[in-house]
């Protein structure tokens, strides 16, 4: 349960006490002065860092538009579950929310399995699925093309790889390049695109290494990389790893453009790596620092209000949040299958803080919005937009 | 050659870490004959405890590892009383499976208590490079050594010609016999855990300026640890020492001339192989018993 939750049911107790022979079942349906949204994020679990960032945006769109007269003229009240990045418990919260509390639309989840696993419950019940933080593929491509349910406002992780790599051989201008990357299927299928990107731009792969997820020793294959003298360096896995081979890089004294996956786009990543993540440079969808305007704006409203700097998970949790609220206000009412197809077809006009200037929920037939991924170099501790 | 040089430093300084970590273990199986799953998280905790000390608490180094000592040497004995005082004399595998038991509970406190994220504490003294002829290594990393030196060095010296190093000896031979003679068992059962705790817990401080810090990193050391156990001879502490320093030799090497991949698969068939051919370790002696 979040303090969101229990600060909630302290409201519906204080209501039901002040409203006169008010029953339990109605209190928790919708109610004339509010409007119920869903949001399900894993806020305990492996996950739970990622989840609380992505409920900051969840909670600023909430607030924001609750501060220019909420929807439908009630006040909008965002119902948490949280998923612990578990099929079954997301199936579970999907249903509470959908059955329960009456939701026209739904924010989440962070894990792409858990939203696979859900996505055919709210699509049966009729309730649209906006990404909280998911980027697999795998998700748009298990909607059925042309009828999507499960919306994705950013484009998937197999175009993020890909601009990834085209980066490599252009903007880096590499010729010759190494690969290291972790041993699981993540790692494996970022390795082989890097690998096919690259040599398709005419470059080199000098050596291809991989590593168990969680290694800690990483000197020797650094030390060997150095002797290739490699244009750049790629590293498919997660932050924590990523942030290791960095550092200890700069221990062997291997200096070159290292490049990274987007699992390596986090605050935490620069703050573990320390000053050995000067140069690094990784795929992001939203930078404060960002040419689109509309986007600029929310990352000086988001510091002031949260005081702390929007990043990625924060702006995609408030593009969700703020694309559902929206189809909500344009359709009238709350009808899900109404919020649906507004959501999928009426709002190619409507910006999103994410991507390049211009950018707008225009979603397409599988329910994923494409647009470039901004690749940052770290500079000075931050995450720069050349 | 010199890039070998350099190879072998990086093995040789990983390896020091296995030492220290393995030679705890392979005492506490030598002289209690148990197997301590457990002994991956000693090593976690030392980490945090020392991150703690010197991080949050802004303690000079040296007054850290004091402290991590100390706390280290709690936790041993705090594990005694678990895994040995209370379930040992039922039945011997009663205490390996509470030493699992045990490993999950301090797994999940940690993560209970800390939390996922990552850490690492934080040195001037990463910035500090060592130059020994071709070898460049960061000082912190060159320290490593040196320490897993010293104090396998000590604690030789203390199983050689200590009173309570020759109870551990006695001890590890012949318990019985030992009971028979006045040495008090419990005592020595505490020592021992102590002492393997402490080992642990310095080599988790030590590298947690070098390899990050979390709630589950002792898995994989533990894993190491007893595959340098088994090379060396369950019991034996010079075993320990040569076999770990040979795994993190061993594994630097695959990883430069045979590729990254295989370096665990190197170290888990060096394993099986010495199993197969000499099943007491290589270092490890056969006892003959009249």
């Amino acid at each position: 349960m979040t303090r969101l939750h229990r600060r909630q049911a302290l409201r519906l107790i204080a209501g039901a006490t002040g409203a006169t022979l008010a029953t339990p079942a109605i209190i928790r349906a919708q109610t004339p002065s509010e409007l119920k949204i869903g949001g399900m994020l894993p806020l305990s679990g492996p996950a739970a860092i990622e989840g609380h960032q992505v409920l900051k945006g969840l909670e600023f769109a909430v607030k924001e538009a609750n501060a220019a007269g909420g929807a439908l003229d009630r006040e909008i009240v965002l119902m948490v579950e949280d998923d612990e990045a578990n099929t079954t418990r997301g199936v579970i919260a999907v249903r509470k929310l959908i059955e329960t509390d009456k939701v026209p639309f739904i924010v989440g989840t962070y894990a792409s399995a858990v939203v696979i696993a859900t996505m055919q419950i709210t699509k049966e019940y009729g309730v649209p699925l906006l990404s909280g933080g998911s980027t697999s593929v795998a998700a748009t491509d298990a909607n059925e093309p042309g009828n999507p349910w499960f919306f994705r406002s950013w484009p998937s992780s197999v175009d993020q790889g890909l601009d990834t790599a085209n980066a490599i051989t252009g903007r880096f201008g590499a010729k010759t390049v190494a690969i290291i990357h972790d041993s699981g299927s993540y790692g494996y299928s970022l390795g082989d695109q890097v690998e096919q990107v690259v040599k398709d731009n005419g470059g080199e792969i000098l050596s291809r290494d991989t590593y168990n997820a969680g290694e800690q020793d990483f000197t020797t294959l650094l030390t060997r990389i150095r002797s290739e003298k490699p244009d750049a360096v790629y590293i498919g896995g997660w932050a924590g790893d990523g942030a290791m081979i960095v550092r200890q890089a700069t221990e062997v004294g291997l200096r070159t453009q290292f490049v990274g996956s987007g699992s390596m786009v986090s605050d935490d990543f620069i703050e573990l790596a320390g000053p050995a993540s000067e140069g690094f440079a990784v795929a992001t969808l939203y930078e404060p620092s960002t040419p689109n305007v509309y986007g600029a704006e929310f990352g000086k409203r988001f510091e002031a209000e949260v005081g702390q700097a929007a990043g990625t998970l924060n702006s995609l949790g408030f593009d969700s949040t703020s694309i559902g609220i929206e189809a909500v206000r344009r359709t009238g009412g709350t009808d899900s299958k109404a919020v649906r197809d507004m959501i999928a077809t009426g709002l190619a006009d409507f910006p999103i803080v994410q991507g390049p200037e211009g950018a707008t929920a225009a979603f397409d037939a599988k329910g994923s919005v494409d647009f470039p991924n901004f690749i940052a170099v770290i500079k000075d501790g931050v995450r720069t937009l050349a | 050659m010199d890039l070998f040089l350099q190879y072998l430093a990086n093995g040789i300084v990983v390896g020091s870490s296995y030492v220290l970590v393995a030679v705890g273990l392979t005492l506490i199986f030598g002289i209690l004959g148990i197997v301590n799953f457990a002994h991956g998280e000693f090593y976690m905790l030392g980490g945090f405890a020392g991150i703690g000390l010197a991080t949050v608490l802004g303690l000079p180094l040296i007054v850290s590892l004091l402290g991590v000592v100390a706390f280290a040497a709690l936790l041993g004995f705090l594990a005694e009383q678990i895994l040995n005082r209370q379930v040992k004399d039922k039945d011997p595998t009663n205490s390996i499976v509470s030493s699992f038991g045990l490993a999950v509970v301090l797994q999940n406190a940690a993560l209970l208590v800390i939390g996922p994220q990552p850490m690492l504490l934080r040195t001037d003294l990463s910035m500090v490079p060592v130059e020994i002829g071709p070898v460049y290594l960061p000082l912190q990393r060159a320290l490593i050594p040196v320490a897993m030196i010293v104090l396998v060095g000590a604690l030789h010296l203390l199983l050689r010609y200590t009173w309570v190093g020759m109870s551990l000896r006695a001890m590890a031979q012949q318990p019985t016999v030992a009971r028979m003679c006045g040495i008090r068992v419990s005592r020595v059962a505490i020592v021992t855990f102590m002492t393997g705790a402490v080992f642990a817990g310095v080599a988790g401080f030590l590298m947690s300026s070098v390899f990050m810090v979390h709630p589950l990193i002792g898995n994989m050391i533990v894993l190491k640890a007893f595959t340098v156990v088994i090379l060396g001879g369950m019991g034996s502490v010079t075993g320990a020492a040569a076999a770990g320093l040979m795994l993190g030799i061993v594994e630097s090497m695959t990883s430069a001339y045979l590729g990254n991949g295989l370096r665990d698969i190197v170290g888990f068939l060096m394993v099986v192989i010495v199993l197969l051919a000499w099943p007491q370790g290589i270092f490890g002696r056969k006892l003959e018993r009249s």
